[in-house]
């Protein structure tokens, strides 16, 4: 299979002196086109930090990070934010939407940023009525529940269509249900367009759709 | 454009407030533009009514109007149709119990300010030496057509048959009356024509070797207390400009500062810096046209409820190259916070 993303050997250390913390330990990690990917650790074990290396939104102080076989932290401050709204969906942690939009103009921003290679309008409804959110598109998030949010920031994520798919415990505020849907949602992702999805989570209901888990303890990375 | 508009249109109240501070600016530095501009006119209007280029005084009158005295010898043959003498004197004008300070100016009625310059609003120009018109503005002070004007206490009576506009004199009004009634005003010697030679042309030294010759320009700046004031108010916008810059440039940084938390989220979706950092720039912009534009709209209600005495000009040119000011400041404002924009870490997002 494709490696789409391939992690090798990253250290990353917040801080300085007695207050250093080294968050990740020689991590390597790779994720491939069709699979869907689970890292499981405790709260503060640099999950975050792991998917935000992964994205380039961060760099390690040591080791690379190749996305479509190129090591992104080679590219250029621009050519880095190409490649982050073109082939990278991210799905953040919390507080992922503009207060000031309505879902449907959180969509609309998308469109004016990158002009082809989003989903179609059907394509979108679907999404949207597959994660439950169709009838909230002129809402604000400001009165949408969290789980809500949640969804619709996947939404969002996954509307450019991009080729690997980060995800930040996307479930955090979602009932069982709901994680059944989302997780089925990343899993077709993965299975039917082909996707490289990564999900970082404690959430060990998302453990049945992942095709390969990996677990995030005491800065190292283990596959299960 | 997009966020932008959308922004504002979500938080009315913040950027209501911020608009409003703007409109408030922009008014305070164009009717204080407008009061000017309308002081100088009071200053001139005159002088610019009468389309004057060229004026001569005599030699020794310290570049003072009121103080040239012109005698026969010294002026020179002209042709009235585009020169004429002019004999100015202060004077208070009395009728009944009203009193007011006026610039008495007398003229020749066959010469081109008389013909062709005056204005007239009401009644009709003086046909003798006894009758005057005068400034239409004495009207609302009680003046009317038909009244005996008694200028100063023993000088000649004289009775109003017209007013006319544009008629004002070192921020007096002028009563227009004849040559001989000046000279009875000022009791001059019986050589003396007037007080100064008026061309609606470009006249050079040549034209009168005897007088002392200015240009329209230089003369103006001559009256007493013009540049003075004009330099006042100069230096008074000035500041009011470099005030205004750091207060726009301020609220916009703050703006832009309050909005980081969204631009990290947008960034980390990748997002271009540019489209954020041109639609801070649209933003900034619309917030400093809509605040010009309401600022000459409250500058043009005031000029409408401001009483007569106050004078007040609306100059497009002058409030064009205010708004413009204005926005070039709104520019600066904006792109003081570009670099912090540019250099946004959008992991700060995620760690939240
Ligand atoms: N910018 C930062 N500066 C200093 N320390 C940081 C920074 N970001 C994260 N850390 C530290 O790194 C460690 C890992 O943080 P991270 O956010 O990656 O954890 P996490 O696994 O995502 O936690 P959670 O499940 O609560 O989201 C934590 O101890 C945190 O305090
Ligand atoms: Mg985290």
């Amino acid at each position: 299979m494709d490696d789409a993303m391939i992690i090798k050997d990253v250290n990353k250390s917040y801080g300085h002196g007695v207050g250093r913390v080294h968050v990740l330990k020689d991590v390597s990690f790779s994720a491939a086109l069709g699979e869907l990917n689970l890292v499981l650790g405790p709260s503060g074990s640099g999950k975050s930090t792991f998917l935000t290396i992964a994205g380039g939104l961060q760099t390690p102080d040591t080791g690379q990070v190749i996305i479509d076989g190129q090591d992104i932290n080679k590219l250029s401050h621009q050519q880095k934010e190409h490649l982050r709204l073109d082939k990278i969906g991210f799905v953040l942690q919390s507080y992922n939407l503009l207060p000031y939009l309505t879902v449907q103009d959180q969509f609309k921003l998308v469109d004016r940023v990158k002009k082809a290679g989003n989903l179609s309008a059907g394509q979108l409804d679907q999404l949207l009525e597959q994660l439950e959110i169709k009838k909230l598109v002129n809402q604000y998030p400001s009165e949408l529940s969290g789980g809500q949010n949640q969804r619709v920031a996947i939404a969002r994520a996954l509307y450019t269509d991009p080729q690997v798919v980060l995800a930040d415990e996307p479930t955090a505020s979602l009932d069982s249900n709901l994680v059944k849907v989302v997780g089925q949602l990343f899993q077709d992702l993965a299975k039917q367009n082909n996707k490289a999805v990564v999900v970082v989570t404690h959430d060990l209901r998302l453990k049945q759709f992942a095709d390969r888990i990996w677990d995030l303890s005491d800065g190292k990375l283990t596959q299960e | 454009m997009f966020l932008a508009l959308k922004e504002i249109q979500h938080e009315k109240l913040r950027y209501g407030l911020i608009t409003l501070m703007f409109i408030l600016i922009s008014y305070l530095i164009m009717i204080l533009m407008g009061m000017m501009l309308g002081l100088a006119h009071e200053n001139t209007a005159a002088i610019d009514s009468w389309g004057t280029q060229t004026v001569f005084l005599s030699k020794n009158s310290n570049d003072s109007l009121s103080q040239s005295l012109i005698s026969q010898e010294k002026r020179p043959n002209y042709r009235p149709d585009h020169m004429a003498t002019i004999g100015v004197a202060p004077a208070v004008a009395k009728q009944g119990k009203d009193k007011e300070n006026v610039q008495f100016v007398g003229l020749n009625r066959n010469e081109f300010i008389f013909r062709d310059k005056l204005q007239l609003t009401a009644g009709r120009k003086a046909q003798n030496n006894r009758e005057v018109v005068t400034d239409q503005s004495l009207k609302n002070k009680g003046f009317k057509i038909g009244d005996q004007l008694r200028l100063n206490s023993q000088g000649p009576k004289l009775k109003i048959v017209g007013f006319v506009k544009n008629a004002q004199l070192s921020v007096a009004p002028v009563v227009y009356g004849s040559l001989t009634s000046w000279r009875q005003l000022r009791s001059v010697q019986p050589n003396i024509v007037g007080s100064a030679l008026i061309s609606d042309q470009a006249m050079s030294t040549a034209t009168a070797p005897k007088l002392q010759h200015y240009t329209v320009k230089q003369f103006v700046n001559k009256l007493p207390g013009y540049s003075a004031q004009n330099t006042t108010f100069t230096f008074m916008i000035g500041f009011l400009m470099i005030i205004s810059l750091v207060i726009i440039a301020v609220f916009l940084y703050i703006l832009t500062i309050q909005k980081l938390p969204h631009f990290a989220v947008l960034r980390a979706q990748g997002i271009p810096a540019k489209n954020l950092i041109s639609s801070t720039i649209y933003q900034s912009l619309l917030l400093v046209a809509v605040g010009a534009a309401g600022g000459i709209l409250l500058t043009l209600l005031t000029k409408q409820v401001l009483p007569e005495g106050l004078p007040m000009e609306i100059n497009w040119l002058a409030i064009a190259g205010l708004s413009l000011a204005l926005l070039v400041l709104g520019i600066i404002g904006a792109l003081l916070p570009v670099r912090v924009i540019a250099k946004i870490d959008p992991v700060a997002a995620l760690n939240q």
